[in-house]
């Protein structure tokens, strides 16, 4: 455990010298800031009154709209821009984490200490997650806080968001420590993470596909693949549906489903268990 | 007590199975070295001296044999608790300090904050980086970070030190200080096993030493005892003429004249005795006679001379 925690730390204390962990939060910073100093809303016994974005005024027109109903759609679709440019983010300040542990010179400093490699490994990935974790609990968090502060209502459901997203980022990390494990580049990794992102997202559209391809094969592959990989797309619907509760529009209400949740985390495990295994028997 | 290093049959073979090249690092190592004891390792570039070490540290699997440390097989993790490693061309994170890089290597190794404490200001006034132990390892020099790798090598008080070209960029100073400590981790009782290609520096430290050859061990024992001429002598004497040189050749002798002395190879002792006897009643008169010892360079390039030559000879 002792070495585990050590393990953790040193991506934090490596995340932190590299500037990726500040670069990391100072986007996250600039991000919340702008927030902040662009929505001025004006409220009137829980109504809104007026509302002003970006110095602009908007208009409201007679009748008075319901703040409650207001935030919950904000929060609610705001969240799903939040899950692309966490996700997004918290890749660009990870995927390394594989590659520089195994550059020449420094793989044998670890490996020559009394713990075992899929244990060194397991303590990469969670300190990636924590890392993620962190920034998204302060990007969210901050988000949160503004909107209560502007508003004076408490919606915590959109703190929920940073769950799936958290839950989306550690598919994808894993898939990253995969290919790091395979090729030791971060370049590779990156690109073939953010490549498996786009190609889970297009096969949402699997039964489209499918009855477009010519042939059966073609289909059941098509089919097979949606099924295999991480299911991109519906885990951003899925954070929309999953601030938005009741309100949720009816096209989300199947986003939630244990199936995509469970495939994605298969595939998360599978990634992971593989990346382990190759790493375990790789000789240095 | 088991043994700290021991690797018995030890075979490396590198390549891919569908290129079809495949190259023997290692065939049929055999290796032990017991507690107190400083143990150098040998060799020509490709010898097999690291795949040796990374095999007894589990970083590389073994295509045969086995390597175990303490009796526990390298592949298990548990094996290298007791063990300290100073990689070559090691890189320590740029971004710790000596105290950052320790602290994190002694935990890695199960040593507990509070003996890390006392620990890391001693060891790094041992290797003199006292006055660096807040500074980024990455405005080290060459010589410093590589006794800083020798504080991380021994930060969790190991029984056995694996140490790859440990003088490697450090003043002669700086080298002195660094066999010093060596010499007294040995007199504390830990095997140490050393890998250099500084043979002067292994003639000194090492008390035994293996030189490998094409994965092989070409030859092994004490160095006084690699280094003995066995039956060459120095000769020096007056009055020796053709007539005697050839009788010393006759008896199955070889004596050459080199520089002012004679350069004599005797069966053993008794055929040496016989010689001197022939020497005196052939008239001449000796005024020095002595064993001829060879440096360990010497011993190191026979030995890879003639592993080169039979190689040559092979169809």
């Amino acid at each position: 455990m002792r070495a585990f925690a050590a393990s953790v730390q040193e991506v934090f204390r490596e995340a932190a010298a590299r500037w990726t962990l500040v670069a990391y939060f100072a986007l996250s910073s600039l991000f919340i800031l702008i927030f902040a100093c662009a929505v001025n809303l004006d409220i009137v016994n829980g109504a809104l009154a007026g509302a002003k974005l970006f110095g602009q005024s908007v208009e409201i027109g007679d009748r008075a709209i319901d703040v409650d109903k207001i935030v919950l759609g904000f929060e609610s679709g705001f969240s799903g821009f939040l899950y692309l440019v966490g996700t997004f983010l918290a890749l660009f300040a990870t995927a390394h984490l594989v590659p520089r542990l195994q550059e020449k010179g420094t793989i044998d400093l670890y490996l020559s200490r009394p713990v075992g490699r899929v244990a060194l490994l397991l303590s990469r990935y969670a300190g990636g997650l924590l890392l993620a974790a962190a920034n998204l609990a302060y990007l969210i968090g901050a988000m949160w806080l503004i909107v209560v502060w502007k508003t004076r209502v408490l919606h915590p459901r959109f703190l929920l968001s940073g769950v799936v997203i958290l839950f989306a980022f550690a598919a994808l990390l894993a898939f990253a420590f995969l290919v790091g494990v395979v090729t030791s580049s971060t370049g590779v990794s990156l690109m073939a993470t953010y490549a498996l992102f786009f190609l889970g997202a297009a096969l949402s559209a699997h039964d489209r596909i499918a009855a477009a391809v010519s042939t059966e094969l073609s289909a059941r592959i098509v089919q097979g693949l949606y099924w295999v990989f991480p299911k991109t797309a519906e885990l951003g619907q899925a954070t929309v549906a999953l601030v938005a509760g009741q309100e949720a529009p009816e096209r989300l209400a199947d986003f939630n489903a244990l199936g995509i949740y469970g495939s994605t985390a298969v595939f998360a495990v599978a990634s992971l268990a593989l990346a382990s295994w190759l790493f375990s028997r790789k000789d240095f | 007590m088991p043994i700290p290093i021991e690797a018995q049959g030890l075979r490396k073979v590198y390549g891919s199975r569908f290129r079809g090249r495949r190259i023997a690092a290692l065939e049929g190592l055999d290796l032990k070295v017991e507690p107190g004891e400083v143990f150098g390792l040998l060799g020509p570039n490709g010898a097999g001296k690291t795949t040796t070490v990374k095999i007894l540290l589990g970083l590389t699997r073994p295509s045969a044999g086995s390597a175990r440390l303490f009796g526990l097989p390298s592949s298990d993790p548990k094996s290298r608790r007791r063990v300290g490693y100073l990689p070559e061309g090691h890189r320590f994170p740029g971004y710790l300090t000596a105290r950052q890089t320790l602290s994190i290597f002694g935990r890695m190794s199960g040593v507990d904050t509070a003996t890390l404490g006392r620990r890391i200001p001693m060891l790094l006034e041992r290797v003199r980086l006292t006055d660096w132990t807040d500074v980024r390892v990455r405005k080290y020099s060459k010589g410093m970070t590589q006794r800083l790798g020798l504080a991380a090598a021994l930060v969790h008080d190991p029984d056995v030190l694996l140490l790859d070209e440990p003088t490697d960029g450090v003043d002669p100073i700086g080298r002195r200080e660094i066999r010093d400590l060596l010499q007294e981790e040995a007199a504390r009782g830990k095997a140490i096993l050393l890998n250099s290609h500084l043979l002067s520096e292994i003639e000194r430290m090492c008390s035994r030493v293996a030189v490998l050859r094409a994965g092989r061990v070409a030859a092994q024992g004490r160095i006084d005892e690699l280094t003995a001429g066995g039956s060459r002598y120095r000769l020096v004497a007056s009055g020796v003429d053709e007539r005697l040189l050839a009788a010393f050749r006759d008896t199955g002798a070889s004596i050459e004249r080199v520089n002012g002395h004679f350069d004599l190879t005797a069966r053993d002792l008794d055929h040496l005795n016989a010689l001197v006897d022939r020497l005196r009643s052939g008239g001449a008169r000796l005024q020095e006679l002595s064993p001829v010892r060879s440096s360990l360079e010497d011993v190191f390039v026979g030995l890879v001379r003639d592993g080169d030559a039979g190689k040559g000879a092979r169809p």
